[in-house]
């Protein structure tokens, strides 16, 4: 088998028609191919890389044998397809057989006359994708962000690509070349002016409920922007991939600071996503249990608990010592089967355990922070002992 | 003597890829922006420079060998004809570490003012907080202190300085996106990190002869009064500028002042909560961040606080404790402590202990009963200066009644098991009370009365 011996390269096989056994039946073997044709880079499929190239074989009326063989690069065997351009109804594809211990594989293709034949050849690559990367600058006011989105080419497939066309499922092909242990970045999406929404999260399950007993730090409350898909967004175009995004905020001085960074999951066409970026150690949550009472017991003949109820009472006192207004969502969660007695505040019922309220807290005033109490009062129905 | 770490630099055609396009030669940066965040180890540099473009294709290489850059946040943008200039990519070329290379497309040809920004590790910041409490202990003057610190590998010379006060998200560490051998890794693979770029030799090498230097940029910077510190806020952060801009040389730290005020009413509170503190008093001194107390503008970062005390009037100084505190909102209170004490004394008691009211089940087994404890609380000030005493309670139960004798009778409930009682006591003075504790137990509990 003849194979470059360039370190790294798909020793493509190549041309030179070997004069083998039978006059009748050519061999070609692909080794440095007349030069590639086209090229596509195919990177909608996060999981796997598809290459496309297109080459010319110099065909033999009947039988043609074609070595397709590669060097230090990681090729599914199984993924490798053949398809005649020119005359496929005269161009056959008739077996494909693999030598022993080889990184290759022979087509045995008949032909109705001897030409040039433009093939393509598809196969996954390995070790060659892409990342998504978003970038954001939000306004002052944060109610909107420049989004711009990055597509990072990274080729460690041990194959150079001079020029090929690198498509993603949506958008203009970028026509690059990426050599070998090269990493590209470019830019494929910019939108300004894409509209978010600020929400901070108290989650009576993930965070303290009492700042006092954790003197040494502050207990900040999640913020996140909300972004959805759609076209009211100026987006909803494609889904939005998962990837790395860093928020930034303009400062008002021609400048920008950096406000935090997440990642998204995929995002279709009219979802939404929810970028954290940071705490908020301007809202602060005290929550406390204020009752824990047995009530309700029953008891069987020989005067056993068997069943009761308990009443409880959850206060909240939540302070926004920002100058701005804020919209909190607080998720309280009560186990078990219970009833709601009394809740000084809207709320409504995520799942069977969950409450999620949306408070509105005001500015803080001269007087001081802005200070709302959340009070619950509930009863865990037909507790057993 | 200055490396040249960041420096844009002509491409010395190491390719035939590139040998048809001309390299973009640019200066030194003009100006060079620092925005340090103490939360993270992370700071936003943003830098301008004006590159000489040509029309066509150009390509301008960035190189950082020996700093902490992170490779995955460089950009660069034109800061005049932008529609007309198009930046095609950022290639970080096989087989070399620490250099990108820009592909710009330009329709026009000349000077073109660029900003670059990238992140780099290094660069840190903290607050620190001097009080200097009056004789009397009502007032506190209270000065605060920055303190940034430049290791990051690169002197920043001029360097107009932000700091940023707030928690950021991020998910990975700059020094180690710094340190990655290709700047987004490889597909598949989850690191690996190097070692860090610079050797112990390296930097001693670098300390030397560099003390004139950064004294002598001091001299130049150094004001006829101390810069201020511009605050204000930004989304869930502070940003602090400092006025005008800051030499800071590698391996160099600086200090300074924040904010002074004079007088801060201060209240000298003694807590006593025996599952939090043990059988001591412990000292906190107590303000909060208002106009009342001469503060107010804006949050104070978290920091140390070293508390000393005038003692007599040539206005020596004693040294009363020190006290890390978190971030303190406008209009928050604030209470340091300042650690046990033994000059405020508290004693707790129990006097007495019954148990009554017992219910007996169908067998004649003990169903329910009550637990009747009397304490008593006895608390001395041996200061000469008034002290506000606040004592919490924790009962094991949420099933109990609180019922007072003696001198005391107010206490507020703060959760079901939790109970605090506050007293003022004046200089050199006792006081003391008792409570009684009653708790419930087992079939008691139904029948406990309202609490």
């Amino acid at each position: 088998m003849t194979s470059k011996s360039n370190f790294k390269l798909m020793g493509w096989l190549l041309t030179a028609s070997l004069v083998w056994t039978s006059s009748a039946q050519a061999r070609i073997k692909l080794v440095a191919l007349p030069e590639r044709a086209d090229t596509i880079i195919r990177l909608d499929n996060p999981q796997a890389t598809l290459i496309e190239e297109e080459r010319v074989l110099t065909l033999q009326q009947g039988m043609n044998q074609v070595d397709f063989s590669w060097k230090g690069v990681s090729i599914d065997v199984d993924s490798i397809r053949l398809k005649v351009l020119d005359h496929p109804e005269k161009v056959t594809l008739l077996n494909v057989s693999y030598p022993p211990n080889e990184a290759a594989l022979v087509w045995q293709i008949s032909s109705a006359q001897a030409w040039e034949e433009t093939v393509r050849i598809s196969y996954l690559l390995s070790n060659i994708d892409r990342l998504i990367t978003y970038k954001a600058v939000a306004d002052k006011k944060e109610t909107q962000l420049d989004l711009k989105s990055f597509l990072i080419l990274r080729n460690f497939s041990g194959e150079d690509f001079e020029q090929a066309k690198v498509l993603i499922d949506y958008g203009e092909a970028f026509d690059r070349g990426i050599q070998h242990e090269e990493t590209k970045q470019l830019l494929f999406m910019k939108e300004p002016k894409v509209p978010i929404t600020k929400v901070w999260t108290f989650d009576a399950r993930k965070l303290p409920w009492d700042p006092e007993k954790m003197p040494e730090r502050n207990i900040g409350i999640p913020v996140s922007y909300r972004i959805v898909n759609d076209q009211k967004s100026n987006l909803g175009k494609f889904a939005l991939w998962s990837g790395k995004a860093r928020i930034f905020q303009d400062d008002g001085h021609e400048s920008t600071i950096f406000l935090g960074e997440d990642v998204t999951g995929m995002v279709p066409v009219g979802e939404k996503t929810e970028l954290y970026i940071g705490d908020s150690r301007d809202i602060v949550i005290t929550q406390r249990k204020m009752r824990e009472t047995q009530i309700n017991i029953r008891r069987n003949t020989k005067n056993q608990m068997v069943l009761y109820d308990m009443d409880e009472i959850i206060t909240a006192k939540i302070e926004n010592f920002k100058d701005s207004p804020a919209v909190l969502t607080v998720i309280e969660y009560i186990p078990g089967e219970w009833k709601m007695i009394d809740c000084n505040m809207d709320y409504e019922k995520e799942d069977a355990n969950t409450l999620k309220f949306e408070i509105t807290l005001p500015a803080r005033t001269d007087d001081g922070p802005a200070a709302i109490n959340l009070e619950m009062q509930y009863h865990r129905l037909n507790i057993r002992p | 003597m200055r490396r040249l770490l960041l420096p844009l630099v002509m491409l010395l055609l190491c390719s035939i890829t590139f040998a048809k396009v001309d390299l973009v030669t640019l200066p030194t940066r003009d100006t060079v922006q620092l925005t340090i965040y103490n939360s993270a180890d992370l700071t936003l540099a943003r830098e301008s420079r004006a590159l000489t473009l040509k029309q066509g294709l150009n390509k301008l290489q960035f190189s950082w060998a020996n700093t902490l850059i992170d490779p995955t946040s460089l950009e660069m943008l034109a800061l005049s004809n932008a529609d007309k200039i198009d930046i095609f990519d950022l290639t970080f070329p096989p087989r070399v570490r620490e250099l990108g290379l820009w592909n710009i497309q330009s329709g026009v040809s000349g000077k073109v003012p660029v900003e670059i920004s990238y992140f780099t590790s290094g660069l840190s910041w903290r607050a620190f907080y001097m009080g200097t409490l009056a004789p009397d202990e009502k007032t506190m003057r209270l000065q605060g202190y920055v303190r940034v610190s430049n290791n990051s590998g690169e002197d920043y010379e001029n360097a107009q300085t932000r700091l940023i006060v707030g928690k950021v998200h991020i998910l990975d560490e700059i020094a180690e996106l710094a340190r990655r051998q290709y700047p987004y890794g490889r597909p598949g693979e989850v690191g690996p990190y190097l070692p860090a770029a610079v050797s112990m030799e390296e930097k001693e090498m670098r300390g030397k002869g560099r003390r004139m230097m950064a004294m002598e940029a001091m001299d130049m910077a150094m004001p006829a009064r101390p810069k201020e510190i511009t605050k204000e806020g930004l989304s869930e952060y502070f940003l602090y500028t400092i006025e005008g801009t800051e030499t800071i040389l590698n391996g160099w730290s600086k200090r300074l002042p924040s904010f002074d005020t004079d007088k801060i009413p201060v209240v000298n509170l003694y807590k006593y909560e025996l599952e939090r503190f043990g059988e001591s008093v412990v000292r906190f001194l107590s303000f909060k961040n208002d106009t009342e107390h001469e503060l107010g503008q804006t949050p104070i970062p978290g920091g140390m606080l070293k508390v000393y005390r005038t003692v007599d009037a040539e206005k020596h100084l004693s040294y009363e404790g020190q006290s890390a505190f978190k971030y303190i909102p406008v209009d928050e209170d604030v209470e340091l402590n300042l650690g046990a004490v033994t000059n405020v004394v508290l004693e707790a008691k129990l006097m007495d202990y019954s148990t009554d009211n017992y219910r007996f089940d169908y067998k004649l087994n003990v169903w329910g009963w009550d637990e009747i404890r009397t304490f008593k609380i006895e608390v001395k000030n041996t200061r000469e200066v008034p002290v506000r005493v606040e004592i919490k309670r924790n009962f094991d139960t949420s099933y109990w009644t609180l019922k007072e004798s003696g001198a005391y009778g107010a206490y507020e409930k703060v959760d079901m098991d939790t109970v605090k009682f506050t007293l003022e006591l004046p200089a050199r003075s006792k006081k003391q009370f008792q409570y009684i504790l009653t708790t419930y137990h087992g079939k008691r509990q139904e029948e406990m009365p309202a609490n």
